[in-house]
């Protein structure tokens, strides 16, 4: 089967024990059945989507049945390999500071604010140049609400300083240019002065379109999908994902009412999560240990409005 | 011939003189400017708001010469007047 879907990545939002993996295991696992080939991939640093599955999963695809394959990043692997980068680009450069004591410097970056956000923006950048082209679709189990929001905002945060550098920098570059122009012998003549030369734009303008890459594919190419539970702080949770996600222009696909019945009582989805369709999913008291019960617990309209948004031709 | 010699070399020292003056404001502008570049992205350090902390370390490899000039910019910041008269030349 060779479809054409422009949204080929599927994301499960929501707070923690909403049931986001059952509900992506099942969404991977009922495409795959249905002949698509499909990537599930945990972001979670929990890793419960290898126990739903049935299966060890590493950080490279495993397979797991016909057209389905699956794997868990490996946050701490990231970050040491995004950190090593730094850190040889670094000693090459400074290699004449002795006493730059680089590794126990580097050892406490590894616990800076935002490197495990960072860590996950490149995993996901990953996966979405390097293993999607190889699927139809991918299914992609997040963290909790905190880290999944975190690294959803982090493309149009930083792009927007990234923006504003890189203008400083080319005021900086045409000084400099305007400096040697009226002065041929000043010691500034030593520095960069074109863009094309000077590796601080460079790197900003890659750090740039790595970040455009990942933004458009959150706003543009994703199918995302916020679970609740029939509870309140799941769906406080929910109005909170929905406020932040609008202010960063990504549009919430649907919302999923998971273990529905678990509660007796009336309960209604919030006015403000209204106009987003919602689709239920019933409370498995008995749990579910299999991959056939997964299959079983009607994910098909979730599917079909999965395909009707990404213009599916199959 | 000596003359002439000594003439050409007081008129290019001359004319060295007059470029270094017209381009002293635009040197200060752009230490200024390579100053608050490496503030801007360093600055999460010393409690300015600055962009997220791995941004800074991938561009750090090639800011030697924006930290040089932080670090004297450092050394002035307490006589910040001092040093704009002396860009001046006001005694």
């Amino acid at each position: 089967m060779s479809p054409h879907i422009s949204h080929k990545t599927a994301f499960f939002l929501g707070k923690g024990g909403v049931g986001k993996t059952t509900l992506s295991a099942s969404f991977a696992l009922a495409l795959a059945r249905a002949g698509y080939k499909v990537l599930a991939a945990s972001l979670d640093p929990a890793h419960n989507l290898g126990d739903a599955l049935g299966l060890k999963l590493k950080s490279e695809p495993q397979h797991v049945e016909p057209n389905l394959d699956a794997l868990e990043i490996d946050l701490d692997a990231w970050v040491n390999t995004y950190l090593e980068e730094s850190r040889s680009q670094l000693k090459s450069t400074y290699s004449y500071n002795v006493t730059l004591n680089l590794d126990s410097f580097f050892k406490i970056l590894k616990y800076s604010p935002g490197t495990e956000e960072y860590a996950m923006l490149w995993a996901i950048e990953d996966i979405h140049c390097n293993l999607a082209p190889l699927y139809d679709v991918v299914v992609l189990d997040t963290p909790p609400t905190a880290l999944s929001l975190r690294f959803l905002s982090l493309p149009t945060i930083s792009g927007l300083w990234v923006k504003e550098l890189a203008k400083l920098r080319e005021t900086i570059l045409s000084k400099r240019n305007t400096i040697v122009r009226l002065n041929p012998d000043s010691p500034v003549k030593e520095s960069c002065l074109d863009k094309d030369d000077d590796k601080v734009y460079g790197k900003l303008s890659s750090i740039r379109q790595r970040l455009g890459t990942l933004e458009h594919l959150f706003q543009k190419e994703s199918f995302l999908n916020v679970i609740v539970n029939p509870d309140d702080l799941s769906v406080s949770e929910a109005l909170r994902i929905k406020d932040e996600l609008d202010r960063l222009e990504i549009p919430i696909s649907t919302i999923c009412l998971n273990k529905r019945g678990m509660v007796n009582g009336q309960w209604h989805i919030h006015q403000s999560l209204a106009s987003i369709p919602l689709f239920s999913f019933d409370f498995e008291s008995n749990g579910i240990r299999t991959r056939d019960q997964l299959t079983e617990l009607g994910i098909q309209p979730l599917i079909d409005i999965f395909f009707k948004k990404g213009s599916l031709s199959a | 011939m000596k003359l002439l010699h000594l003439v050409r070399r007081g008129a290019k020292a001359f004319i060295q003189v007059q470029r270094e003056k017209a381009t002293g404001m635009l040197d200060f502008e752009l230490k200024e400017l390579e100053n608050i570049f490496a503030l801007l992205l360093l600055g999460g350090f010393a409690g300015i708001p600055s962009p997220p902390a791995p941004i800074a370390i991938e561009l750090l490899p090639y800011l030697e010469r924006e930290i040089v000039v932080l670090l004297a910019r450092s050394d002035l910041s307490t006589d910040a007047i001092g040093a704009l008269m002396g860009m001046l030349e006001i005694d």
